[in-house]
């Protein structure tokens, strides 16, 4: 038998279609390569989102190239083959890169910003380089991306970098395909790109050499700089200087709240500067050198050479190393760690915008290290916290947003959720995708609203998705639940807690039966009543409030969310105590709260770490959200004393902890500050233990989830991680999606479409 | 909470009270001069000479501090003429009172109506008296009619120019803070009294400027609230300063202490004025000039931008002073 022979050099043509990241990050030179390397010829191109392919040549190099395309392609690519089939050959002799396609049916990844890569950090040290210190290199394995984007295809024309023509040197290494900065969108040169600017009073520098030394001049002089860097302003200072940093939380009035601090990159892992102040474990030492290079909550050491006022009453650093070149440069010049906090006022995003920056920061900041590449949109650093030997998300910023999240059942029309108040966040969705934007701040302030509406109309347009249904959540105060009704969009709302509890599962869709304790501060609950220390049982679409704690009614409405001591005199009131502690005027609120004034009931377990706070630590008042609960944490230190926690059952049938003795462990005359605080965090873990059991006997639990910003308490975390897994539960901490109320978008538009997904079962 | 039945939230002067009256009356009754929202109305037949405006009074307890319910009912319905560029003429009066309440009771309130209608220059042309069974009612519910002789016309929403000035003629809240003390019965010697007063004095003086644009009463839903119907009617942003805003520091303590955010609590004595730019400084001099006016403060202005009140805080922040909700609940998660 024998077939008709097959030319060995018989020409076949493919034609792929490749999602997934795929824009901003190399992928078209690295195809362009990969097709010169296993011989085929064709062209690439960029339609909104995918890349199509055209391949022709032998079948073995056709193959060749197959395989090789998800697998070799370059480190911050994600590709996915999305189609793949046969097509006639068209005689081509040579690949080429075509120009990008604009359809009307994008499927496109909009690319976060990322620090240098190593290439381009050789070249930034380089003195006989063309880019040698220059603040602004990039190549298509790095630089700023979603802070400069107005518009996709991801192209020149369509960022912040339109205007700044390409001087010729640049535009051929833009046109050359072998060149790494081949179509480097952002591609800028001292001739041709964005400088630096210094002002300091009447005296402006406009050189960016001279600009970048009279910042680190005036650094070291203990003076207070804002620097522009990539999703906006940062105001700087000597990390080691206490002082300075005195006068930096003086001028911000900013008392207490942690103070992020940025550390040189230097050793073998860049780590060294970092390690002579902190002890990053294993988890933290990564998450601090990657790319995203957020901001990683890292033990401080004992002996660290920082200023005392950075986290006052904190054991933990809010570190991340230089996350742009300009950074890089600063922090090397300097030769020391820099306080970076963010340029805004408290829970406003950060400022973008050199005229508002010396308008507003004008009374903060000595001076300003402008720059003049414009900022499309604002993102704020992200933040990561190590908590059970793995990196969470505590605030989705720069780099990691935005952050796409497969959603376990799909949605059948496009919809935008729009997340909860404070920390807002907002997710569009559609069919298997979602997007969650970065953190954009806290909604009671106008710039907040301003930057919100902006993202939700930037979002759907960038991605080419027009949303048809909102989901908000269901709290009437809300300027989120406003906004999404004064759109004239049909609106769905999901309670707080099943929003909390099916962000969670997102992470996990192999998951069918949940546990789930969603436990934070406040949030409008399906009773109508404000939960926070919830026990939730099902999946997203169908969740049960099976366990709960026993209801306490903070007096001063959201006052008792900033004044810890109006949870404590709540509990004491209630147990039929007095308030130990001295508060001018407390008489008052003692008179409204037996009349139930403005004392609205919650379960809210945040509340009782504000209580606990308040009657170990003494922190009545609080300067910013979370301070008394961290300060707890921090306190913490060896067992302490574990009270047991009763539990009852309600005339609901939800089985409720009853706090009551852990009021009389905070009371207690014979322990120490740090043995109330671990006390308390063992009596609250071996509670939820307990209570969990108990809620696995009658229902059947797949997975127990620990989520809501209480979670994000790492002794409380890893100790009832702890006992559950000893007692047989696999759990689960959100990594990806925050916890707190950041993460809240997502879980509505997963809670959305598995309710959607239920009324189609039933039909 | 249910919005299919009437609750409280219907009647504190934010989102669901303003979405009821257009929903249920002012559809109802088709009449173009009660949608414009104002506090009064030209009656057509007098080509707008004469002013109508009508109010009913329900407030618990009867007697507060610095004040009860008949000065409450004669200037509430006063001030809503004065406001409206009206100088009060004819009044009537109807009385709902529950079984039970004291006679003397009553005559102690219907004197102090008739004093405050005395000093207004007005006079009181009918009356009707009901009694409801005891548990049917508050004590006593009064209901005045007020007819008002226009001496200021123009001022309305329409007029109001981004760059114009808002002033207020004294410290704000102290009517809610007042009766919501009396109402609970808190054991606090009367450090707060309500402003309850007419505000027909300091109409007059604003009445005389050219430039006056808008007078209105902060009473339910307080300073804050007025200052959201401005930015709705007009969709022009207002931005107040918080360190200009007057308040009493009796005041201010309580609402530190309970809770409350005093921008939304009622006055029963004050007026905001929209001015153009001009006129602030003299609008200013008059009313300091006169005792009720005494604290009067130029608190902010008409910004030109999205139809949003944002208060300037004391130390650079800003924060957004949003229609008032139905029951205001905490919100920091
Ligand atoms: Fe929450
Ligand atoms: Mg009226
Ligand atoms: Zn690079
Ligand atoms: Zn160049």
């Amino acid at each position: 038998m024998s077939a008709p022979p097959v030319p060995v050099d018989a020409r076949r043509a493919r034609r792929l279609s490749v999602g997934g990241r795929v824009q901003g990050v190399g992928f078209r030179p690295f195809v362009y390569r990969l097709a010169r390397l296993v011989g085929v010829a064709g062209w690439v191109q960029n339609a909104s989102g995918h890349v199509l392919i055209h391949v022709e040549g032998p079948q073995a190099a056709l193959d060749d190239f197959a395989a090789r395309l998800v697998p070799d392609a370059p480190p911050l690519a994600r590709p996915e083959i999305v189609d793949c089939e046969d097509a006639s050959p068209a005689g081509l002799t040579d690949f080429a890169i075509a120009a990008s396609a604009a359809d009307d049916a994008p499927c496109v990844s909009l690319p976060p910003d990322l620090f240098v890569c190593d290439d381009c950090l050789r070249e930034l040290a380089d003195p006989n380089a063309r880019r040698y210190r220059y603040p602004f290199i990039n190549c298509t394995q790095c630089g700023p991306r979603y802070t400069i984007i107005t518009g996709l295809p991801y192209d020149r024309a369509a960022t912040t970098m339109v205007g700044f023509p390409l001087c010729d040197d640049c535009r051929a290494a833009f046109e050359d395909p072998v060149d790494r900065r081949f179509h480097a969108q952002p591609l800028a040169c001292p001739v041709c790109g964005p400088s630096l600017s210094y002002v300091e009073g009447e005296t402006r520098i406009g050189a960016t050499e001279a600009a970048l030394a009279a910042c680190v001049a005036r650094l070291k002089a203990g003076g207070i700089v804002a620097v522009k860097g990539v999703g906006g302003y940062h105001l700087m200072c000597d990390a080691g200087n206490a002082e300075a940093v005195a006068a930096l939380r003086a001028r911000k009035n900013r008392p207490h709240k942690p103070l992020a601090v940025m550390f040189p990159m230097t050793g073998a892992d860049g780590l060294d500067a970092v390690r002579a102040h902190l002890a990053p474990d294993a988890t933290a030492a990564t998450a601090l050198c990657d790319p995203v290079r957020p901001i990683v909550l890292t033990l401080k050491r004992a002996d660290a050479a920082l200023a005392p006022g950075i986290a006052p009453g904190l054991d933990e650093i809010g570190a991340f190393l230089p996350y742009s070149p300009l950074h890089h440069l600063l922090l090397t010049d300097f030769g020391g760690p820099l306080v970076a906090t963010s340029g805004n006022i408290s829970g406003e995003p950060v400022i973008t915008d050199a005229a508002e920056a010396e308008g507003r920061l004008g009374s903060v900041a000595d001076a300003f290290l402008h720059h003049d590449r414009p900022i499309a949109r604002p993102a704020d650093d992200s933040v990561i916290r190590p908590i059970a030997g793995r990196a969470r998300t505590i605030r989705p910023g720069r780099g990691l947003a935005p952050l796409e999240v497969e959603l376990p059942m799909p949605l059948n029309a496009p919809v935008l959720a729009t997340g909860g108040h404070m920390k807002a966040t907002l997710a569009l969705g559609w069919g298997n995708r979602a997007v969650l934007s970065p953190h954009i701040g806290d909604l009671d302030s106008p710039r907040a609203l301003s930057v919100y509406e902006a993202v939700a109309a930037d979002l759907p347009r960038l991605y080419g998705v027009r949303p048809e249904w909102i989901v908000c959540d269901a709290h009437p105060g809300y300027a989120s639940r406003r906004w999404a009704r004064e759109t004239g969009l049909p609106v769905s709302e999901v309670f707080h807690h099943f929003a909390h509890a099916s962000a969670l599962a997102a992470e996990r869709p192999d998951v069918r039966r949940w546990l789930v304790l969603a436990w934070d501060g406040v949030g409008y609950g399906a009773d109508g009543t404000l939960w926070g220390g919830e026990a939730l049982v099902g999946a997203p679409g169908g969740w049960r409030r099976a366990g709960s704690w026993r209801p306490f009614h903070p007096i001063g409405g959201d006052k008792a969310g900033r004044e810890p001591w109006r949870s404590a005199a709540a509990l004491c009131w209630a147990a039929g105590r007095a308030y130990p502690r001295d508060i001018e005027g407390i008489g008052l609120a003692e008179a409204a709260w037996r009349k139930g004034l403005n004392a609205p009931a919650t379960s809210a377990v945040g509340r009782l770490f504000d209580a606990a706070a308040c009657l170990a630590l003494g922190r009545d008042v609080a300067s910013f959200e979370g301070q008394g609960p961290m300060e707890l944490e921090a306190a913490a230190a060896g067992e302490g004393p574990a009270v047991e926690v009763p539990l009852f059952r309600d005339g609901d049938g939800v089985l409720r902890l009853d706090w009551a003795p852990l009021l009389d462990l905070l009371l207690r005359n014979d322990l120490s500050v740090a043995e109330k605080a671990a006390g308390f965090h063992a009596s609250v873990a071996k509670a939820a233990a307990r209570q969990v059991r108990a809620l696995a006997q009658e229902a059947e639990v797949q997975a127990v989830g620990l989520t809501g910003g209480v979670f994000q308490n790492r002794k409380l975390a890893e100790m009832l991680s702890a006992r559950l897994a000893q007692a047989g539960f696999t759990v689960v901490i959100p990594a990806r999606i925050p916890a707190n109320d950041g993460g809240l978008a997502i879980g509505q538009l997963v809670e959305y479409a598995a309710r959607q997904a239920n009324e189609a079962d039933d039909e | 909470m249910s919005e299919d039945r009437i609750s409280l939230a219907h009647g504190n002067g934010g989102r669901l009270m303003r979405q009821l009256i257009e929903t249920h009356f002012f559809a109802a009754f088709d009449e173009p001069a009660l949608a414009q929202g104002l506090d009064a109305t030209p009656v057509p037949a007098t080509g707008g000479n004469l002013m109508m405006t009508v109010d009913g009074f329900t407030v618990q307890p009867l007697e507060f501090p610095g004040g009860d319910l008949g000065t409450l009912a004669a200037n509430g319905t006063i001030n809503d003429l004065a406001v409206c560029g009206a100088r009060p003429r004819w009044l009537t009066l109807s009385a709902i009172l529950e079984e039970g309440l004291p006679v003397e009771q009553l005559a102690r309130l219907v004197r102090s109506f008739a004093e405050a209608v005395r000093g207004s220059g007005a006079t009181v042309l009918a009356g009707d008296t009901k009694v409801v069974p005891h548990g049917q009612g508050g004590g006593a519910y009064l209901t005045v009619t007020g007819l008002g002789e226009t001496v200021r016309g123009g001022l309305s929403f329409a007029g109001i120019r981004p760059g114009d000035k808002v002033l207020v003629s004294g410290p704000v809240g102290d009517h809610g803070t007042a009766v919501m003390l009396a109402r609970e019965d808190f054991d606090l010697r009367g450090d707060v009294r309500s402003d309850c007063a007419s505000v027909l004095g300091l109409c007059e003086a604003a009445w005389a400027l050219d430039g006056l644009r808008f007078l209105r009463d902060p009473t339910r839903g307080g300073l804050a609230t007025v200052a959201n119907e401005i930015a709705q009617a007009t969709g022009q942003g207002i931005r107040l300063s918080e360190p200009c805003i007057p308040l009493h520091p009796a005041t201010t303590s309580v609402c530190e202490m309970l809770g409350f955010d005093p921008y939304y609590l009622a006055c029963e004595g004050r007026v905001v004025a929209v001015v153009g730019p001009e006129d602030a400084g003299p609008l200013l001099e008059a009313w300091r000039a006169l005792p009720e006016g005494a604290q009067a403060a130029e608190i902010g202005q008409v910004a030109g931008d999205a139809p949003r009140v944002v208060l300037e805080t004391e130390i650079g922040g800003e924060r957004l002073l949003d229609e008032l909700e139905d029951d205001p609940l905490p919100r920091i998660c």
